[in-house]
């Protein structure tokens, strides 16, 4: 144990007062930790990233400052795991973690590696120690002030916080959401000469904002309950979902992938949808790329990251492309995640918003739609919360949802419009793993566009995307195997590293439950899909290594570092995809459009079924997952929606 | 129902941070039952003061009261401020069964200007001590003939220019005889004074229709239209054309329709615009000609009105009563500005089935609907969002009768006219890209229908 003197009582007591703070953990749920979760936690941060005292103190500092971003549930989740760790420490060391010899520490966190469940634990909260510690105020990858001025000043829009929104209005349509779909529902209509007003949920962001404050309070601002939201499942799969004016098209990578062909004869075939016809569909999807102003990534800005997947794949063989994005301007500082502080990525916020205000359309920020008002079997308007807690309320004959894929469904339930038996089934999430491989020379993945390169060798045969996709400075990508000294080493050395992802064309295999407050989302990963994931982990491997990786970086558990081909094979053998680290960003296919009633809870021209006046105009009714990132095709589907509302618009 | 309501509280103009006081109080009036589960609409009649902007100016307006429906109760007030201009306060009480109290007792509201702008939003309450005084004020409404009277009543006040009518055409079943009533304030362009006139037409089953002009006469003073002996108030028709007299009662008890769109009518954004203001109403009387003397009792028909600045260029105008309170009406017309005389015939459709019209944007819709105006057969057909309609219209020239029509600037048309014409009306639903039938009605000597043109 080693714990000399009085240890040992000490340490009995202290396990009781951790053991009381367990079990009333309503201290945690505040903004600043108990003192006692404070101590646990920098005690787990100085063990998990062998750092002293005083910078785990400022890690964690940093930690709680975002902490507030993110739901109760998670910060409890957080806190009772480091607390649940110190209690670990006190009953083998007899001492409290932070009160521990850094061999001591790391004899603990070993002790916990190796069993599954707690091995599971240390991992997770791993991650959001990390990202403290990179990018936090005090993180050790301070963004450089970003060398270029803004590509183009920020957008006039016509943005009213609901604050000074009146509380009654009356205007022709509303809609809900200001991301890829919401913008242009909003744009068709206000051109059309429809007095319309956007509701938005998050607020605008200016360029300023992204270009002075630290990436971790920028990642906590932009996105839902910082980027906590979790698919439940059997692996559980972050689903970060941007939350801003411009929606998630504000912290995309900008990667504009066409709707494939066989995904459009789907949709046409198999959902009745006569607007995926090939040349009326291809129409609209030059539109947006014209609005979009898409291009391919410029070799000057495609960064290290981005050459080693091409490289890679040119020696294999294999076809790959510069990714096409809609960046014009773009110096590839490698933020897109969080705010481009150029304002090149040109968001909807900067590239389609603009045009909806010019035309007349109002959004109102930071109002949350409480339900969609109905009466008569038709829509009537929205009722919206403010931050305070009030109430405003829009009266409309056309509501326009465009909530995203996720709180589509709940709003409509909580607007009395979800019976519809389909309605929040048929998920997909367009399931997305990520490696690393170490080079020996400096790759520095963070100088250069943050998605860059696409292989899609294996995309038409096996679903298969491969994007080279590094992340902002201090936020990696991947999870880093180990703790203590070892993820330190990893940590000093991050500039060696590059990181590729691959996403899967799954099968709708989720779930979003709920109705108000925040929805439960359950995803089961089909077994077609695992083998794909595990697949994909394979051919990024055998990128990585053509490239010249000395090892890579598998996310599979036991087999974190591999260093040759045969060993990685040996690692997918052994692999199980219930211990990978998943994430995704495309959920999609919640309210699918379609021909049938009874599976099809939105009719072919993007009309709720069994309520007149609301159409659905977001990614939930995509009948399926697209295959490639969804803004063009969610936009595109929108724009013939809207068209089509604008046509035919009767009683 | 009516009864007295008081509402109070703040108002805060755009831009400004002060909170000043805002009151009204109203009579609210509504026609027929209260109704918890529906929505029942009414009038408001009374006072508002808006610290800086009118102090007890007239407030008229419209209120819905929807409780449950749509869980909202709604407050749409007129009145002119200080400055002379029109203001309009738009604002709901939205319910909340769970905090009632709170709910039923505070209204938001915008008031905007005439031209739309938000002047500024306002918060007023219902006090609690009020009570007694505002269950007290509470009174069954007053019997009413005419639901439509409101929309009968004159919108001409002493413009040049304008052309202001109140027709009425029916039915006698028992006979098989058809009826015309024509009234018309013509207000010359030239600012002469205006002069009320008209006339009426009686269409036997067998032998040709005859008609006769009354006037021009001055016009009355009175709300609605008076001229010589004749007279339309709400609910009353009476008057004497040469030898033939009428004295009439009408009953309606259907919503009326807005055949150019509600704000066409109310905001005159058009030339002219026509509405139904009584589509099934029910006519008790007699007509009397030197030849027969026809005693109705409940004989079917509507009431229609048009205001604006003068005839069509050309039109074609159908009422089709389909029976069971189903009403087609039709009003296909090339405008007379320049510019418009060129186009093809606008036509105007709404259709009234089991008390929904469609389709709910006339204006917008007409652009999906083509009309053939000619003699003695003219069409309408079109799709608009899922529903067909195929309209054919037959006017035998032995049930018709030619009458000249002139116009404010002076100009003049000759409009044919048959209250014993002849329609097919066929209706289709899109159900999975095909057109299934819906309805087909044929109308033998029933159809109401003019053909207008000018030379």
């Amino acid at each position: 144990m080693g714990a000399g003197g009085n240890g040992p009582r000490r340490g009995g007591l202290e396990a009781l007062s951790v053991a009381i703070a367990t079990r009333t953990l309503n201290g945690m749920g505040l903004p600043r930790p108990h003192m006692l979760t404070h101590s646990a936690l920098a005690g787990l941060c100085s063990a998990v990233l062998d750092l002293d005292s005083e910078r785990a103190g400022a890690v964690v500092e940093d930690l709680s400052d975002f902490m507030r971003f993110v739901p109760t549930a998670a910060r409890n989740g957080l806190a009772a795991g480091a607390v649940g760790i110190d209690v670990v420490s006190v009953l083998t060391t007899g001492r409290r973690l932070h009160r521990l010899r850094p061999e001591q520490r790391q004899l603990v966190l070993d002790r916990l590696a190796r069993r599954s469940a707690t091995a599971d634990l240390v991992e997770a909260l791993k991650i959001p120690l990390v990202a403290a510690y990179g990018a936090g105020r005090h993180g050790v990858a301070q963004l450089a002030h970003p060398q270029h001025p803004p590509a183009r000043p920020d957008a006039p829009l016509n943005v009213v916080n609901s604050a000074d929104f009146r509380s009654r209005a009356v205007v022709d349509a509303v809609v809900i959401g200001s991301g890829a779909g919401g913008a242009i529902a909003a744009r068709a209509l206000a051109e059309a000469g429809v007095s319309v007003v956007v509701l938005e949920e998050g607020r605008r962001h200016l360029v300023e904002e992204f270009r002075s404050q630290p990436a971790l309070e920028r990642f906590g601002a932009l996105y839902r309950d910082g980027a906590t939201t979790v698919a439940l499942g059997s692996p559980p799969i972050l689903l970060p979902l941007g939350r801003a004016v411009g929606g998630t098209t504000v912290v995309n990578s900008g990667t504009c992938y066409r709707t494939p062909e066989r995904v459009l004869a789907r949709w046409r075939e198999r959902h009745g949808l006569e607007m995926a016809d090939s040349l009326r569909f291809g129409a609209l999807l030059d539109e947006i790329e014209q609005t979009l102003a898409v291009a391919p990534v410029r070799d000057e800005v495609m960064g290290n990251n981005g050459r080693i997947a091409l490289r890679g794949a040119e020696r294999l063989g294999w076809s790959a492309h510069p990714i096409r994005r809609n960046a014009p301007g773009c110096h590839g500082c490698c933020q897109c995640a969080v705010g481009c502080p150029e304002n090149a990525k040109f968001g909807v916020h900067l590239s389609v918003l603009p045009a909806a205000c010019a035309a007349g359309a109002v959004i109102v920020s930071e109002a949350r739609v409480e339900r969609i008002l109905s009466g008569g079997g038709r829509a009537s308007g929205v009722r919206a919360r403010r931050p305070d807690g009030s109430e405003l309320e829009i009266l409309a004959d056309l509501v326009f949802v465009a909530a995203g894929a996720i709180e589509t469904p709940p709003l409509l339930r909580r607007s009395a419009l979800g019976d519809h038996p389909q309605l929040g089934h048929n998920l997909a999430i367009h399931p997305a793993v990520s490696i690393g491989g170490w080079f020996s020379e400096p790759v520095c993945a963070t100088e250069g566009v943050l998605q860059s390169a696409g292989v899609d060798e294996f995309h038409d045969s096996d679903g298969i995307l491969i994007e080279a996709t590094s992340a902002p400075a201090g936020l990696g990508s991947i999870v880093l195997p180990g703790t203590g000294r070892s993820l330190a080493d990893q940590l000093a050395r991050i500039d060696h590293l590059a990181t590729i992802g691959a996403m899967v064309a799954d099968a709708p295999s989720g779930w979003v439950h709920g109705w108000g407050g925040r929805p439960v989302i359950r995803y089961t990963l089909a077994r077609r899909d695992a083998t794909r994931l595990l697949k994909a982990i394979g051919v990024m491997g055998r990128i990585l290594f053509a490239a010249g990786a000395e090892d890579v970086v598998t996310g599979i558990r036991g087999h974190e570092r591999v260093r040759n081909e045969e060993d990685l094979e040996a690692a997918l053998r052994a692999a199980k995809v219930e211990q990978l680290h998943l994430a995704a960003f495309h959920p999609t296919g919640t309210a699918r459009m379609g021909r049938e009633p009874e599976t099809h809870p939105v009719d072919p021209n993007g009309r709720l079924r069994g309520v007149e006046g609301v159409y659905v105009v977001d990614a939930s009714i995509l009948p399926t997952c697209p295959e490639v990132n969804p803004q063009l095709t969610i936009m595109a589907l929108v724009k013939g929606v809207t068209e089509e509302a604008l046509a035919g618009s009767s009683g | 129902m009516r009864f007295t309501e008081t509402m109070s509280g703040t108002w805060q103009r755009s831009g400004s941070e002060e909170m000043l006081p805002m009151t009204f109080t109203v009579r609210v009036e509504t026609s027929g039952r209260m109704r918890a589960f529906g929505t029942v609409a009414g009038k408001l009649d009374g006072t508002i003061s808006v610290e800086g902007l009118a102090s007890d100016a007239v407030a008229k307006g419209s209120i819905e009261m929807s409780p449950i429906e749509h869980r909202r109760i709604r407050y749409l007030l007129d009145f002119d401020g200080h400055d002379g201009r029109a203001y309009h306060f738009d604002g709901w009480k939205s319910i909340d069964w769970l905090h009632a109290r709170k709910s039923w007792t505070t209204l938001p509201g915008t008031i905007t200007d005439a031209s739309g702008d938000v002047v500024g939003v306002a918060t007023l309450y219902f006090a609690v001590g009020d009570l007694p005084k505002f269950l007290t004020s509470m009174r069954p409404a007053q019997r009413r003939v005419s639901r439509g009277s409101e929309l009968e009543r004159r919108r001409w006040h002493g413009e040049p220019g304008r052309l202001e009518v109140w027709y009425q055409t029916f039915n006698d079943p028992s006979t098989g005889a058809g009826f015309w009533l024509h009234h018309e304030v013509v207000s010359p362009t030239s600012g002469e004074p205006a002069e009320g006139r008209g006339w009426v037409a009686v269409f036997p089953a067998v032998g040709a229709p005859v008609w006769e002009r009354f006037g021009p006469d001055p016009v009355s003073p009175g709300e609605y239209f008076g001229a010589g002996d004749v007279a339309v108030d709400p609910g009353r028709l009476v008057g004497k054309a040469s030898d033939i007299s009428w004295d009439l009662a009408i009953e309606n008890r259907a919503a009326p329709i807005y055949t150019f769109s509600r704000l066409a009518w109310k905001r005159e954004v058009l030339p002219a615009a026509q509405i139904v203001s009584a589509p099934a109403a029910r006519f008790s009387g007699r007509v009397a000609t030197p030849e027969v003397t026809y005693e109705l009792s409940g004989a079917p028909g509507a009431c229609a009105r048009i205001y604006g600045h003068g005839n069509a260029e050309r039109w074609a105008w159908l009422h089709a009563d389909l029976g069971d309170g189903d009403v087609l009406e039709i009003v296909a017309a090339v405008g007379r500005r320049r510019g418009l005389k060129s186009l093809r015939p606008l036509p105007l459709v709404q259709l009234r089935l089991a008390g929904r019209d469609w389709p709910r944007t006339p204006l917008v819709a007409a652009s999906k609907f083509r009309a053939d105006i000619a003699l003695p057969e003219w069409k309408v057909k079109g799709s608009f969002g899922d529903r067909r309609i195929e309209v054919t219209v037959r006017l035998p020239e032995d049930r018709c009768v030619t009458i000249p029509y002139s116009d404010p600037d002076g100009s003049t048309a000759t409009c044919v006219n048959s209250e014993r014409a002849d329609a097919v009306v066929e209706t289709w639903r899109r159900q999975d890209k095909a057109w299934v039938a819906e309805r087909r009605w044929e109308l033998a000597g029933t159809a109401h229908a003019e053909v207008g043109s000018r030379p």
